[in-house]
């Protein structure tokens, strides 16, 4: 979020008739990025209350259709004790991956997913005039107006299913799990970094509405990534067509990485420590959210660049 | 130095020519026709602080396009502009926060809050201190009479008392310049009247600068010294509204009552009769001899009234923007300018140019 300065005169500066143009001083610090965002969260909340009814409704049938993905793993867990062979991904393990799954997917359908959807739609509506408009990152003001709060009721149940598969592989484990802040602080980090690899992705994929017209597939599309990050990756390594996939949804869309990398920090299939595989991992994690952050901004201001707004 | 400076300013749009049918559609997935419009080509323009003016001219003229590039919301195919220094396209917060764009068409507030929490929202955007945004507030939503409506929210307001809280909230932050497009389309006469009186009470009082496009002359004629007119990209005419009228107006409009209406066809010696409705008759007579013709008139006839106006505006510009004349008659848009609107039928004398009757007639017998 960078501010534009010069290239014109300086701000809050006196007019030619001698009248202060403005009645304050007017700063162009980060620091109202802060503000705006709250105002969002408050403006969502309030907009959340006046339709109380439908509120919870989401919430429930969100979280239904979440405990039955869960049942689902449960029956599956009943024919096998692991995910592949010398995975490590055991029951309580997969939970936590299941569990993180549910957190970083419920943040990113509150935060992210209805912003990305308004997106495509303020650009073909012509509605994006108004955020161009604004004296503030242009990126931002389109990224964070709308959350959906019911679709935070994923992220406690995730807690739950992640607290409750961890504290079972402190306790009752053949191989006890060691779990420290360091731990924590590193999955909640890798965490982040997977929001942001899947912010970046969706933001680049709206933006390019602004060249297509019209972009009504991104809630498909969504769904379909979805679809492959949900398991851990050692299910694609294997046969010719899983192995294309693993290295495309890991170098070339890297969502494979946004899970299983918090995942395997934290649950440590391969335990007593965390194996030096997980690393090399953590660190293309890294360096994807950094170059997909950085890409979608790229992609975000050429198409801000070629906007032609709808007729009036 | 003026405050907008505009300079061979271009724009093109490449527009897809979608053909007919199904195997026309097809084949448009593979191989597509554009067709390049010019939206504003090549005009020149400048503008004083403190202007309010307006912009003129048919759909597609290229009006609301000379807005959305003066406000950096699209960029231009070439030439060059300054706002207060700035150069829109620049996007730079500096400017963005200077100035402000109404658009009739679109909504900016919240839909399903009040607009008190997008104002609010706007405050933190742009910065304004708590005390100058409540003041600010408070008198805007005063002067517009709002304030039983900041509770409800935006989506069951009328269209109406909507346009006033947009303009509100796009004056919250004090701009300098106003960009307003069509800010009062589809209200009724007595919105439209409300929203013109408080354009005109707030350019006054805070010397801002206002550019203004509108279809609706009672718009134009209310509140802008200065007229713009676009036609098909390019400015055709830049000056004021009586230089319009003075300009394109080579009649006038004599409205008469007799009291005895028998020889009424001899009217027609003076002028070109427009309406015949006994008692009543309309005529129009060149400019230059209104007065002579209005004193033989009155010492030959039996006139119990009379009035004298000016064809109304809209009269004019529908001339102008008549694609019909311009292609059909062999004029160009800027030839029908030239020739002014003496074939066309009159649609009433504009009451704002309306003389007194009475006064009138003691004039001319004297």
């Amino acid at each position: 979020m960078v501010e534009s300065s010069g290239g014109g005169p300086a701000a809050g500066k006196v007019s030619e008739s001698g009248a202060a143009t403005t009645d304050w001083v007017w700063q162009a610090g980060p620091r109202r990025y802060g503000r705006v965002f709250l105002t969002f969260v408050r403006n969502s909340l309030v907009r959340a209350m006046g339709f109380r009814t439908n509120f919870w409704l989401e919430c429930i049938s969100s979280s239904c259709w979440t405990l039955m993905n869960l049942f689902f793993f449960k029956i599956v867990f009943s024919y096998t004790d692991s995910i592949g062979r010398d995975t490590g991904w055991g029951e309580n393990e997969f939970f936590v991956f299941l569990g993180t799954t549910w957190i970083i997917t419920s943040l990113i359908q509150t935060f992210i997913m209805p912003n990305a959807q308004e997106f495509s739609e303020l650009i073909r509506t012509g509605q994006l005039d108004f955020a161009l408009l604004k004296p503030i990152d242009t990126q931002f003001l389109v990224s964070f107006p709308q959350i959906v709060w019911s679709n935070l009721a994923n992220l406690a149940l995730g807690v739950v299913l992640v607290v409750y598969a961890v504290v079972r592989l402190v306790t009752t484990s053949e191989v006890p799990l060691v779990v420290g802040p360091v731990q924590v602080g590193l999955y909640l980090f890798f965490i982040g970094c997977g929001l942001a690899i899947l912010y970046g992705v969706m933001i680049a994929m709206a933006a390019t509405s602004i060249w297509l017209g019209r972009n009504q597939t991104l809630y498909t599309f969504w769904f379909y990534l979805t679809n492959f990050y949900r398991q851990p990756m050692e299910i694609y390594q294997q046969g010719w067509v899983g192995w294309t996939l693993w290295g495309l949804f890991t170098f070339l869309v890297p969502i494979l990485l946004v899970v299983n990398v918090p995942a395997r920090i934290l649950a440590e299939p391969l335990r007593p420590a965390v194996d030096s595989w997980t690393w090399v991992l953590a660190g293309m994690a890294l360096t994807a959210a950094i170059v997909v952050l950085s890409g979608s901004r790229w992609v975000f201001q050429a198409a801000l660049a070629s906007y032609r707004s709808a007729s009036s | 130095m003026p405050l907008i400076e505009i300079e061979k300013l271009s724009k093109h749009y490449q527009v897809y020519q979608k053909q007919e049918g199904l195997w026309a559609s097809v084949r448009g997935l593979f191989r597509r026709e554009y067709r390049q419009v010019t939206a504003l080509d090549a005009i020149d323009l400048q503008v004083e602080k403190g202007e309010f003016v307006a912009f003129l001219g048919p759909n597609g003229a290229g009006k609301t396009t000379t807005l959305k590039l003066l406000s950096g919301v699209i960029h231009p195919t070439s030439g060059s502009c300054r706002v207060m220094g700035y150069v829109p396209w620049e996007r730079s917060n500096h400017y963005r926060r200077r100035f402000a764009l109404v658009m009739g068409q679109k909504n900016q507030l919240w839909w399903d809050l009040p607009a008190q929490e997008s104002f609010r929202l706007h405050q933190h955007i742009y910065q304004i201190p708590t005390d100058v945004f409540q003041s600010t507030r408070d008198e805007l939503v005063d002067l517009l009479g709002l304030a039983k409506l900041l509770r409800q929210p935006v989506r069951e307001l009328s269209l109406g008392e909507r346009m006033k809280m947009e303009l509100t909230a796009a004056l919250l932050h004090r701009p300098e310049i106003l960009f307003l497009d069509e800010p009062t389309i589809g209200l009724d006469v007595v919105a439209q009247h409300n929203i013109q009186q408080f354009l005109k009470h707030y350019q006054q009082t805070r010397a801002i600068t206002i550019l203004l496009t509108s279809h609706y002359m009672k718009d134009i004629e209310a509140l802008c010294q200065r007229v713009v007119i676009i036609n098909e990209g390019r400015i055709q005419f830049d000056g004021s509204l009586a230089g319009i009228v003075d300009r394109f107006h080579q009649e006038r409009i004599v409205s008469l009552r007799l009291a005895d209406s028998t020889s009424m066809d001899e009217l027609a010696a003076y002028g070109r009769i427009t309406k015949l409705q006994a008692p009543q008759v309309q005529l129009r007579i060149p400019r230059a001899e209104v007065p002579t013709s209005l004193a033989e008139i009155l010492n030959r006839f039996p006139v119990e009234d009379v009035s004298v106006s000016d064809p109304p505006l809209e009269e004019i510009f529908a001339h102008l923007f008549s694609s019909g004349h311009s292609g059909g008659g062999g004029n160009s848009p800027r030839e029908a300018l030239e020739l002014g609107a003496t074939e066309l039928r009159s649609s009433g004398p504009r009451d704002a140019e309306t003389e007194s009757r009475r006064g009138l007639l003691r004039e001319v017998r004297r």
